[in-house]
């Protein structure tokens, strides 16, 4: 369900050029908080809440961490207790209205894929509060050697999920307006130059590609349960869990107790976990059911491309990257797919014969 | 995210509910009858669990060992095997722990009513299993056979041995049961539990079997089980995993594409065996 601009015929359009864009972030803070991507170091981008906006990057790769950090926090209080009165209160979550500036397409479908897994089954309110009051504004970029969301059926231009959507063009951006909320915004920014249109040119290449149509993938992954794959992905995983981390689709937590010094008070905590840890899927007693390395790789990809795509038909991959960019053994998730598909063509072909 | 159609649910806050007693069964295992608020039932069915928590040590998923027919109590069998249940230990009557559930998938009782019922049980795996025995033996008109087989590692690991000896008493329900150590008192059967299932007398067509026991026993009992000719569609298996939220979202329990919290812990055992990592 991927909206394009060029789809799109009743959409305004107005351009804003670089300064003009700063005064609309100026605008943005003037109504709300607002993140957006900041310089992290020499050469890494993080999301972070918007003081001055000059010290906001336009055109960045990636962030190192996605946006589920405010809606599925890295740890988060469920609740607070006394032990010696043996009883807890509630927490609070407190949400004010927040403006997502800068958002890139893959992310704003990482942040729709974590609202399935709150919202179907038992819906939680924990995120779903967090994630309401949320206006996203998204913005083109250049694709590097890691992003494959194109390979996903996720364009730079796809809309879905934004009320704004900045296309960098020569001298600034064309801002169009996707749903009433960011008219809105345009309208009461009002220093926007109302254009036609424009002819949307080629979107740049994506040099990183999955071999196979993303529709061909699920049924892929029903047969490479026992490729030799994982095992040669397994050498060289040290099990680390940064892409868990860094997965904008991975939610799995782990809850614990954590005692004040006065061992009587203290906080029900979760933390993001991750299935590629060793002690993920242990049970009392030790024994663990996933305790080898290519079976938690296994794993992971399932988890994005069959086993939650039985249950919504989508990929729970959005192709940004982050899990091969900051591998420390450099493992490629494209590579892994593209490896699987050549496994599976290949076994199909000695079938044949 | 603006047409809410969802109820969003507070799924994280236990339920503060009453010891009413505490039995020990083993030295490792103790039974705790517990009352929630207002002596509320808790409306679970055979099969399911809740999770148990306990200020400054976390929250442990434990099988509900009692069967409805018994409420509005009801009771849990706990090994002291980690830092909680450790701690439920040295609970007595009288306090206070935290309860959220009941949760999970339990055994299709609909399934086994006018059916020969079989029970196989391994260790701690009897007290899931109890509480669909009890519900059985309570409404033992709706209900053919009843026979009930239990291994334990040696005679000192019995967990029941009330609930057993009433079980021998009774002309309407079979029971047999094996260690795999003796010691001088023991009289009865020596070896796995898998030495005790040749032996049945079983109408293979017309009987449902329900399997708890450690992760190693699953392998041999249903090949046992094949061996005697019990169609697969005939067995239901209850699985162990680390199920830390009960509502389908840490991740921990899942195996495959199903959350064991969810869809389990009890499965039909052709659905297991459609899952790799199951047993």
């Amino acid at each position: 369900m991927n909206q394009k601009l060029n789809n799109i015929n009743e959409m305004k359009c107005q351009f804003l050029d670089e300064n003009a864009t700063y005064d609309f972030l100026k605008f943005l803070k003037g109504r709300s908080k607002v993140f957006a991507p900041h310089r992290k170091g020499e050469a890494s981008y993080i999301y972070d809440e918007v003081s001055d906006v000059k010290d906001v990057v336009l055109q960045y790769p990636r962030t190192i961490q996605p946006l589920k950090k405010y809606f599925l926090p890295p740890r988060e209080t469920l609740l607070s207790f006394n032990i010696d009165e043996n009883n807890f209160t509630e927490s609070e979550i407190n949400v004010e209205p927040r403006i997502f500036f800068g958002i890139h397409a893959y992310e704003m479908e990482g942040v729709m894929r974590l609202d399935y897994t709150f919202e179907q089954g038992q819906p939680e309110s924990n995120y779903l509060t967090r994630r309401e009051q949320s206006t996203f504004i998204g913005i083109s970029y250049e694709p590097d050697e890691y992003h494959f969301s194109k390979s996903l059926g996720i364009d730079i231009d796809s809309v879905d999920g934004f009320s704004l959507y900045f296309k960098k063009t020569d001298n600034g951006y064309y801002v169009y307006e996707i749903d009433a909320a960011g008219q809105q915004l345009m309208k009461e920014f009002g220093k926007g130059k109302r254009v036609d249109i424009p002819v949307t040119k080629e979107e740049p290449e994506f040099t990183n590609k999955i071999k196979y149509h993303y529709n061909r993938l699920p049924q892929i992954f029903e047969h490479v349960y026992d490729s030799k794959v994982w095992e040669e992905v397994a050498e060289r995983c040290v099990g680390c869990g940064t892409c868990n981390l860094l997965c904008p689709t991975c939610y799995c937590f782990d809850v614990r107790d954590e005692v004040e010094i006065n061992a009587t008070e203290g906080k029900r905590e979760r933390f993001w976990d991750g299935c590629m840890l060793n002690p993920f899927a242990e049970v009392a007693g030790n024994e663990n059911f996933r305790e080898k390395l290519s079976s938690r790789t296994r794993h992971r990809l399932y988890r994005k491309f069959k086993y939650i795509t039985n249950k919504s038909g989508e990929l729970h991959c959005v192709g940004c990257g982050r899990c091969s960019k900051y591998c420390p053994a450099d493992i490629s998730i494209t590579k892994i797919i593209n490896n699987l598909i050549d496994d599976y063509a290949d076994r199909q072909q000695k079938q044949v014969i | 995210m603006e047409n809410v159609v969802y109820e969003k649910k507070d799924l994280y806050y236990p339920v503060m509910s009453d010891i009413l007693s505490v039995e020990t069964l083993t030295a490792m295992e103790k039974r705790f009858q517990i009352a929630m608020p207002e002596n509320q039932p808790l409306n679970h069915k055979p099969g399911q669990f809740v999770e148990v928590s306990l200020f400054g040590f976390g929250e442990a998923p434990i099988s509900i060992c009692s069967s409805p027919t018994r409420s509005p109590n009801f009771e849990l069998t706990v090994r002291a095997t980690g830092r909680l249940t450790d701690k439920m230990h040295m609970l007595e009557a009288g306090s206070r722990l935290g309860i959220r559930g009941p949760f999970g998938h339990g055994f299709d009782v609909d399934v086994f009513k006018g059916k020969d019922v079989l029970f196989v049980a391994g260790g701690i795996g009897l007290a899931p299993l109890k509480s669909l025995i009890d519900y059985t033996l309570d409404k033992r008109e709706d209900f053919n056979k009843v026979k009930i087989i239990y291994g334990t590692k040696n005679p000192a690991e019995i967990l029941f041995p009330k609930a057993i000896e009433e079980w021998r008493q009774k002309d309407d329900v079979e029971f047999d049961m094996t260690v795999d150590r003796a010691d001088k008192s023991w009289k009865g059967n020596v070896g796995v539990i898998t030495t005790i299932i040749p032996p049945l007398q079983l109408d293979v067509e017309n009987t449902v079997v329900a399997v708890c026991g450690p992760p190693v026993m699953y392998r041999f009992v249903l090949m046992a089980l094949k061996a005697k000719r019990i169609p697969d569609d005939n067995i239901y298996i209850s699985l162990e995993r680390r199920m830390k939220c009960g509502v389908g979202k840490c991740g921990h329990c899942q195996i495959n594409d199903v959350y064991v919290c969810q869809d389990g812990p009890v499965f039909h055992y052709p659905h297991v065996k459609s899952l790799e990592e199951a047993i």
